[in-house]
């Protein structure tokens, strides 16, 4: 909206007067009253087509019904969304829409969150007057991109997918070919949509056409639970929703987590979220998820439960400390929450002073980055703990590197990792540490999936994913945004911060902290950057750290 | 078609005085029951001797050797149908499963491998030992698919694995209507 | 002296055997009974190579059944008095049947051949006796079974028991006043006399009040519908909950066994006992007039016979009691029991010392 002055008009729809900015169309304006306008081709992300023409509304004094997604409100209108000429429109609107629409919604996967079965029960529901055979399309169920299936059948012809692709990608895979009712969305001959935001023309699809291979078939919508998160993919932080079943465990071969889609934040990432964010998933409801805390004793690791790990630990640990001659070391991960940092910083040092805290925010995956949405940081919380002075910034942190030097001058005696894979990073990062992980008297390995480290280390705790636990992540320009509670964690695992309390409680500190929550306010309480922040204020669109512009 | 009559009891008015005494009431209604017991006995005894009689000593139907045929509306175990070709009928839409009040019907669907046919069932149980016979089932499939006309009541087993029908069991044709009655048969037969 | 107890002992394994036969055969005949009587043909699937035979092998298989049961034993403090609990009301209940007169006395080669194990001069005393302490059986149970419901379920049954136990007693008295007599056999002998030539003078035709009275706190005190509160099966549950397999089928039986002893003693003070009208010793006489003449073994062995028939036909109206009516409430059986029954006994007991007075005058 360019708004150099805001100008408001006073408009009535269906009968009560409202004040709008000026420049807003009808159909925001009578959303932002409650009153929900029929619509396939408008998307408040996209630019405006009028292709699908249900959103017509009577504005009086103008002879023909107007779409309502591109007239703007004006003073002294007088729009009517939901006499009877509009209804009339509508349905028969729908009717064209419908003509050569297959009646498959049993099987189609859009079936539950469909807009035009929304509509057609809302503002159609006539019996059928066609009486002559439905114009075969060409493309049923065809793969048109790694993520996308095709079904052109179903297609009402809205190109929201072609404007995403046009506007917001900017790939241009999806075109529409032909005229009239042989009219069909398809891609452009010897091209494939693949570009990195492809699976977001699924969720703006209002039917069926465009389905998400990875999710086809595996479950119904209606199933599904959601929950309000953050992808942990990368360090833009996109807001997420986490749709769930926990209900019929014999749905998705039992994965808990059926899919992730993107939830409207404006400041963030408004509605897209990247491809790679979106199957980002899939190690929640992995088969190498760690169940129980393992003691590894003679290359056998055994479940001990965990008080027992946690008093291993704690001896051995305490043991290094005693020793003059070798450091104990915590390679701290950007992809934990802010909770588990602040705790990791804090038990550490209360109980084992002069741990050295190591920090590197390399990963696995390849650093892309884009204008769009893609951050190369494809960490989580890179920023939270630069905030809290995790990173090698400040004298007292190492660098993964520095660390291995102190490994191969035998100088460390313990190493407690956090979620860091350190042999499957890029070769720059992983050089020479399987030896040196070896070099190490004592490995414990803190992480939700079972890895070559986890398999160095001779005690292991189970996290939560970040979808089993509660916590707070900041974004790369320092907006911290909450990752809430699902499900439960996977067995025995425990959330991050819980396992680090525990660890502090063995090792003779007092640590009572209840929920990721309480946490969070003894956090803001005590790091400047967090000053003043609570849950409650961060809230769903998330709020920006102070000094995090620095 | 038989009418029901009821027989009203004002009990609002105070009782007689032989009711009031309750040992009348008692004899009378011993009465009833020991005219049923003679008259029954009557019957039960010429029937001994091999004297067909048109009323019987029992209303009693020996269940396993006889049984009363099923009206056409009875619901009886489901099964999957199939098409004129032998290939199921159920696409996998789930909507039996959704509209299942007990939860006891597992779908898992996958893609068919015709592309103009969406999904097919990959696994479809029912756990006859939840299902409640509501026929909701029948009444949501929009393939005709599932049906409860296969004519089996006697449904038990000695294991709850056993009341897990899976889709090979569920397949199998049972339907036998010659077992049916109509609707007038059956109140002709049984008013 | 050994022949006398050996006659004794052969009489005694009779009449034990013959009453648990026949209570095992009640079995049978109440679950088909009250199936005819309400349109239904009953149990008739127990088979033995394919023989039915209406059912009656249900007995066996029951007996089957009940013996290879688990036996469950509630953790209690009580163990032995719940294991022993069951066979001392059966014990008890079988006890009652040694002063039943089932026949006349048979006098042969100087022996004294009676169908009678006991004949005590109080024999009904010893006989009510006996009723009474079955009652221990039930309350042991209850108490034994360290259950709450048990114990309340046996309470009501001491309550119930206690109640008509004394209607039940009090309703005798009048006939006793009548005979004269406690001892049973001399009581059946009483009942030989006809009045006015023809109608037989039993304890049903000098005391009508007393026989209803009997039989009703009789139906009461073994427990069944519509005195059922003490067990109450189908809801309330009662003193034998706790029980299974076989201890549960003694109780069972011992329900059983009271009712057949109930109904004995109700042929015996009410219904003539062995008599059979116009039967004497020389064979049917009627106003002087010998219709039939028999030898004394044939009428000692019509006796017993005429006994049973009896019995059955009370036992026949005790279920069609326990068929028919619902059961009362408890406040309603002890309306009944006190303040009903028990002032009917007392009046009936009254009026009979004066009647006779007036007699005698």
């Amino acid at each position: 909206m360019s708004g150099k002055e805001k100008k408001t008009v006073k408009t009535v729809i269906d009968g009560k007067e409202y004040a709008f900015p000026q420049g807003t169309t009808i159909l925001e304006a009578a959303k932002s009253v409650g009153i929900e306008i029929p619509h396939f081709c408008y998307h408040p992300g996209l630019s405006i087509a009028g292709a699908c023409r249900m959103c017509l509304v009577e504005i009086e004094k103008m002879p023909k019904l107007q779409i309502s997604c591109h007239m703007t409100v004006d003073d002294g209108m007088v729009i009517h969304t939901n006499n009877e000429r509009v209804k009339k429109a509508r349905k028969a609107m729908l009717e064209f829409h419908l003509v050569n629409h297959p009646l498959d919604c049993p099987v189609c996967d859009q079936g539950g969150e469909c807009n035009l079965q929304i509509y057609y029960m809302m503002h159609g529901n006539y019996i059928s007057r066609l009486r002559e055979n439905k114009v075969k399309k060409t493309k049923k169920a065809f793969q048109i991109g790694p993520h996308v299936m095709l079904d052109q059948e179903r297609c009402v012809l809205c190109s929201r997918c072609v404007r995403f692709c046009q506007e917001i990608s900017k790939s241009n895979e999806l075109g529409i070919f032909q005229r009239g009712d042989r009219e069909e969305i398809d891609v452009f001959p010897d091209m494939q949509l693949n570009s990195p935001y492809s699976a977001n023309v699924v969720d703006i699809c209002p039917v069926g056409a465009l389905l998400d291979k990875d999710f086809r078939f595996k479950t119904r919508a209606w199933y599904l639970e959601s929950a309000d998160s953050i992808c942990p993919r990368c360090s833009r932080g996109c807001n997420i929703e986490i749709h769930y079943n926990l209900n019929r465990p014999w749905k998705n071969e039992g994965r808990r987590l059926a899919r992730l889609k993107p939830r409207c934040n404006l400041e963030v990432n408004d509605w897209w979220v990247c491809d790679e964010g979106r199957y980002s998933f899939k190690f929640i409801d992995d088969d190498n998820r760690i169940e129980g805390p393992l003691v590894r004793t003679d290359g056998k690791a055994r479940n001990t439960g965990f008080k027992e790990a946690l008093e291993l630990a704690a001896e051995s640990l305490r043991n290094s400390a005693a020793s003059t001659d070798v450091e104990i070391a915590v390679l701290v991960s950007p992809r934990a929450a802010n909770e588990e940092l602040y705790l990791l910083k804090h038990v550490f040092s209360e109980q084992l002073p002069g741990t050295r805290l190591v920090f590197s925010s390399a990963t696995p995956f390849e650093p892309t980055e884009d204008d769009i949405l893609r951050k190369k940081d494809k960490n989580s919380n890179t920023r939270g703990a630069e905030l809290m002075g995790l990173t090698p910034d400040s004298a007292q942190v190492w660098s993964l590197s520095e660390l291995k030097d102190a490994v191969l001058a035998g100088e460390i005696g313990a190493l407690y990792i956090c979620y860091h894979d350190i042999t499957g990073l890029p070769e720059e990062f992983s050089a020479g540490w399987a030896e040196a992980l070896e070099r190490i008297p004592l490995v414990v390995y803190q992480g939700t999936n079972t890895c070559p480290t986890s398999e160095k280390a001779q005690i292991i705790f189970p996290a939560a994913a970040f979808a089993e636990r509660e916590g707070t992540v900041t974004n790369f320009e320092g907006r911290v945004q909450i990752q809430q509670k699902v499900f439960e964690p996977l067995s025995e695992a425990l959330p991050g911060w819980q396992i680090i309390q525990s660890l502090g409680v063995a090792l003779g500190g007092s640590y009572e902290y209840e929920s990721a929550e309480e946490v969070f306010a003894d956090l803001a309480k005590n790091e400047p950057a967090f000053a003043g922040l609570s849950y409650e204020k961060i809230g769903s669109g998330g709020f920006v750290a102070k000094d995090a512009k620095a | 078609m038989g009418n029901i009559t009821v027989k009203k009891i004002d009990t609002s008015r105070p009782m007689t005085f032989l009711e009031r005494i309750y040992i009348w009431e008692i004899l009378r209604g011993l009465w009833i029951t020991n005219r049923h017991f003679v008259v029954n006995m009557f019957f039960h005894i010429l029937n001994l001797f091999g004297i067909k009689t048109k009323r019987k000593g029992a209303v009693t139907i020996q269940y396993p050797e006889e049984h009363r045929g099923w009206h056409r509306r009875l619901r009886t175990r489901h099964y999957l149908a199939r098409r004129e070709d032998d290939s199921p009928r159920c696409v996998g839409c789930m909507m039996c499963e959704t509209v299942c009040p007990a939860n006891c019907i597992y779908i898992v669907a996958h893609d068919h491998p015709d592309p103009n046919v969406e999904k097919q069932a990959d696994k479809f149980t029912i756990d006859m030992g939840k299902c409640v016979y509501c026929g909701f089932c029948v009444e949501v499939c929009p393939e005709d698919a599932i049906r409860m006309d296969s004519g089996h009541l006697e449904i038990c087993s000695y294991t709850r694995e056993d009341m897990i029908y899976h889709i090979d069991r569920l397949l199998e044709q049972h339907h036998d209507p010659s077992d049916y009655k109509n609707h007038e048969e059956w109140m002709e037969e049984y008013p | 002296m050994l022949g006398e107890l050996i006659l004794k002992t052969i009489i005694i394994v009779v009449v034990v055997n013959t009453v648990l036969a026949f209570g095992g055969f009640l079995t049978w005949v109440e679950r088909k009974q009250s199936a005819v009587m309400q349109d239904r043909i009953g149990a008739n699937r127990a088979s033995i190579l394919g023989l039915r035979l209406w059912g009656l092998f249900h007995i066996l298989s029951d007996g089957i059944k009940m013996f290879a049961k688990e036996e469950f034993i509630p953790r209690t403090d009580h163990r032995k008095l719940f294991l022993v609990a069951p066979f001392i009301a059966w014990f008890f209940a079988l006890m009652g049947f040694a002063v039943i007169p089932f026949s006349n006395t048979l006098h042969v080669a100087g022996y004294e051949l009676s169908l009678q194990i006991a004949n005590p001069q109080i024999g009904i005393l010893f006989a009510f006796a006996m009723m009474g302490m079955t009652i221990y059986g039930l309350v042991l149970g209850g108490w034994a079974s360290n259950n709450n419901y048990a114990l309340l379920g046996a309470m009501r049954g001491a309550a119930q028991m206690i109640s008509y136990e004394i209607a039940l007693a009090a309703a005798v008295v009048g006939p006793l006043i009548v005979y004269h007599t406690l001892n049973m056999q001399e009581i059946v002998l009483w009942q030989a006399k006809l009045w006015g030539g023809w109608l037989p003078l039993w304890g049903i035709v000098v005391q009508p009040l007393a026989f209803f009275l009997f039989i009703t706190a009789g139906a009461a005190g073994t427990k069944r519908v519509p005195f059922d509160l003490p067990e109450g099966e189908s809801e309330i549950i009662g003193f034998n909950l706790e029980y299974s397999s076989m201890r549960f089928g003694a109780f069972m039986f011992t329900d059983f066994v009271e009712k057949i002893l109930v109904s004995c003693l109700a042929v015996t003070v009410f219904l003539g006992g062995w008599q059979v009208p116009f039967l004497t010793e020389n064979g049917f006489v009627f106003r002087g007039e010998t219709l039939l003449a028999l030898s004394p073994l044939v009428i000692w062995l019509i006796q017993p016979a005429a006994f049973f028939l009896k019995v059955c036909v009370v036992i026949y109206v005790l279920m069609l009691v326990r068929w028919t009516l619902p059961r009362f409430r408890y406040d309603q059986l002890m309306h009944l029991g006190w303040k009903i029954m028990l002032p009917l006994a007392f009046a009936n007991i009254v009026i009979t010392g004066f009647v006779l007075l007036v007699l005698k005058a």
